[in-house]
């Protein structure tokens, strides 16, 4: 049995001598690189209301699945994590695989969308972008892909306006909010949200970010930033992590009102499992989610638990339903390596074979 | 007697402090100081590069500090008790989770906390804590007597905001206790030889994944969720205060508050679901208006053509139908409008674009 720590005092120093050299040598880098751009897939703009924005990538080959997907990001960050570098693009990936890919940009809400509800974001503009989708195509049913609370929307609006969805795949969506591992619901569970909204108006994005740093306040304050500093004497790694920083922290005010609603019933009521939940004056009963659904959720999720996703099963009243658990993080569902090789290739099979 | 050893430890530590200092100072001067008002919070900078300077500075400044207290007080000493060594290391003004925690405050809630601790700074500079209220309502009277009794209103709720925060950052202590307890735990798992922790680098993962492991398990307890939900609702009752005070002076001074705007937003958000549900929530109801009217103008037209036709009396009929069919036309108009969309087709600008940079 010996001494747990053996660490020589001169390789201490040494170590400490090293970092301070690649931090200096470094910081010369970081100064000097530009804000780094997201892949900016090729993409036509053909619906925008207020500040939302639909798009239409183009890839390098005609799309080969005869019904378009429709993907349905969160209110949270921006959508652009769907579409980051050029080798981590789901977006582009979803092409490569003959899928006929449309975004919904939710854009930044400021004070003319303080009164937002979910019923405007659900039943008005997510409707009236499915609306367009569907024209453009003449087609009564289109493919949703949620992602996150963008999976919860789609969820919702499936089960309120069942005969416009052809198939359901949702990504890293919560359904059973009140899973015991859910750090942010057990957060805000004794929050006075009402207080809250009325005082704050929209919910800045810092503010949110904030609580998202509080989730894990070491490993993304501190550690993270420390394994930078390894990477700071690589451009290519470097810009890479610049940024996710930027996706990370260029994020949008949250729609006050929207956001009371969202907390109150999802996070606080979990009205969407207990079958209570109503948006615009409209039950929102799961059982009537009769589609295909194909749920993907990261078993290693600090945001949403696998266990408050893996909960839509149960609750869904389809009869195919297909879970897959991916082994990673809330964010490396997009854009690990693992992630392209993996994700948009079974969305495509599973799509492929219900299309 | 001089130590060798550690004289050079200290000298190297002071050299790496300066030249930390240095670029540390150098970054700041680029950062806007902002002046200490209670009433203005300058709105969130952008993310930039000097951003994520800043950010990055604050992680990486609680690891360096805490590598040099643990390179001069714990891997210097002889190893004689490696739990006190330990102590030494991870204890003083270096402790880096207080340093991960105080980094989080001037990265992204910059704008809320810097409007909160400006708010405290002026209250301390005008001796408001002297305020009657603040340990207790006192009666006022005469004519300020609303002003009076929303600072003492006010002033208590800062009390209270203050003692809830002391009860979150008590917890995030605990936190940090049992997070070090926990790496003595993991630590004693690394006696073997060939297992033992010979870097600071591993010793700093080993004591990230204790903390954390900590933490998430105090901030799923009960008692947080607790006192988390109450810190948050103290904080937001003092902005309210706070707000009503700011719309009262401008109120007075004939300036638009917020909430006067805010509930503009509100009715203007009102009339546009009004005007939707105007045009397309009741779309059936046209069709079954559409199909009648086109049933009417159907017979219309059968009995029309199925009639006999007099000469005179006939020019007559016809130009009494045509009101009929204006009329009909126009029932027709009134038809499922569908909400006004801009349907385009564009190309695209660069991703993520965020209009707040652009002015």
């Amino acid at each position: 049995m010996h001494t747990p720590l053996r660490i020589d005092p001169a390789k201490a120093l040494g170590d400490i001598a090293t970092f301070q050299r690649k931090l200096a040598a470094g910081m010369g880098h970081l100064r000097s690189m530009r804000e780094p751009e997201y892949a900016n897939t090729p993409r036509k703009l053909v619906y925008s209301e207020d500040k939302l924005k639909v798009w239409h990538f183009e890839g390098h080959s005609r799309p080969t699945a005869k019904t378009p997907l429709l993907i349905v990001y969160a209110l949270v960050n921006t959508v652009w994590m769907t579409d980051l570098q050029a080798d981590r693009s789901m977006v582009r990936n979803l092409l490569e695989q003959g899928e006929d890919v449309y975004l919904i940009d939710w854009g930044y809400p400021d004070g003319a969308d303080r009164w937002l509800t979910l019923d405007d974001y659900i039943n008005g503009y997510l409707d009236r972008c499915v609306d367009v989708v569907r024209q453009r195509h003449g087609l009564d049913a289109i493919n949703l892909l949620g992602i996150c609370q963008g999976g919860a929307f789609s969820l919702s609006y499936t089960a309120l306006h069942a005969d416009k969805v052809k198939n359901l795949i949702t990504m890293v969506t919560p359904v059973d909010f009140h899973t015991p591992d859910n750090m942010l619901s057990h957060w805000c569970r004794n929050m006075d949200v009402d207080l809250f909204v009325d005082t704050m108006g929209n919910i800045p994005a810092g503010l949110m970010n904030y609580v998202y740093l509080t989730l894990k306040p070491v490993r993304l304050n501190q550690q993270k930033y420390i394994g930078m500093v390894d990477i700071l004497d690589n451009p290519t790694e470097l810009e890479n992590f610049l940024r996710m920083e930027r996706w990370i922290f260029d994020s949008p005010d949250q729609a006050g009102e929207a956001f009371r609603q969202f907390i109150k019933d999802f996070y606080q009521g979990n009205k969407l499992v207990k079958g209570t939940l109503e948006i615009g004056g409209k039950l929102v009963d799961l059982g009537k989610v009769t589609h295909p659904v194909l749920n993907i959720f990261a078993e290693q999720d600090h945001l949403v638990p696998p266990d408050a996703s893996r909960a839509m099963g149960k609750h869904v009243g389809t009869t195919d339903y297909t879970q897959l658990a991916f082994k990673g993080g809330h964010i490396g569902i997009y854009v690990s390596g693992r992630a392209q090789r993996e994700v948009p290739p079974a969305i495509h099979q599973w799509l492929s074979a219900r299309d | 007697m001089a130590d060798p050893a550690n004289d050079f430890i200290r000298d190297y530590q002071a050299l790496a402090q300066q030249s930390w200092d240095a670029w540390a100072r150098q970054l700041q001067q680029q950062q806007p100081q902002p002046a200490v008002n209670p009433f203005f919070t300058p709105p969130a900078a952008p993310t930039s590069s000097s951003d994520t300077l800043e950010r990055t500075l604050a992680g990486l400044k609680g690891y360096f500090d805490w590598m040099q207290g643990a390179a001069a007080g714990g891997a210097a000493a002889q190893p004689t008790d490696w739990r006190q060594q330990l102590q030494q290391m991870f204890g003083g003004a270096s402790q880096p989770f207080a340093q991960a925690f105080g980094g989080i405050d001037s990265a992204g809630a910059e704008g809320f906390s810097r409007q909160w601790q400006s708010w405290m700074q002026a209250a301390q500079h005008s001796g408001f804590g002297d305020l009657p209220g603040t340990h207790g309502p006192t009666p006022a009277f005469g004519l300020n007597r609303e002003q009076q009794m929303q600072q003492q209103a006010t002033a208590a709720a800062i009390m209270e905001s203050l003692q809830a925060s002391a009860r979150y950052q008590a917890l995030i202590q605990r936190a940090n206790k049992q997070g070090m307890e926990r790496l003595q735990d993991k630590l004693a798992q690394h006696t073997d030889l060939g297992r033992q922790i010979d870097s600071l680098k591993a010793l700093y993962d080993l004591w990230v994944d204790s903390a954390e492991e900590a933490y998430a398990e105090i901030a799923l307890s009960d008692e947080f969720r607790d006192a988390y939900g109450d810190m948050v609702n103290k904080q937001m009752h003092v902005r309210q205060l706070q707000q009503q005070q700011t719309e009262q002076m401008c109120q007075q001074l004939g300036v638009p508050s917020r909430s006067e705007v805010s509930s503009l937003g509100e009715r203007l958000q009102a009339l546009r679901r009004e005007l939707r549900a105007n045009q397309v929530s009741s779309p059936e109801n046209h069709f079954d208006e559409i199909a009648t009217l086109r049933r009417e103008l159907a017979a219309l037209k059968h009995q029309f053509a199925s009639s006999p036709a007099p000469a005179a009396p006939a020019a007559k009929k016809r130009a009494t139908a045509k009101p009929d069919a204006v009329a009909v036309k126009k029932a027709i108009a009134k038809a499922p409008v569908v909400a006004p969309r801009k349907t385009v087709s564009s190309k695209a600008a660069p991703a993520g674009t965020n209009p707040r940079k652009r002015k």
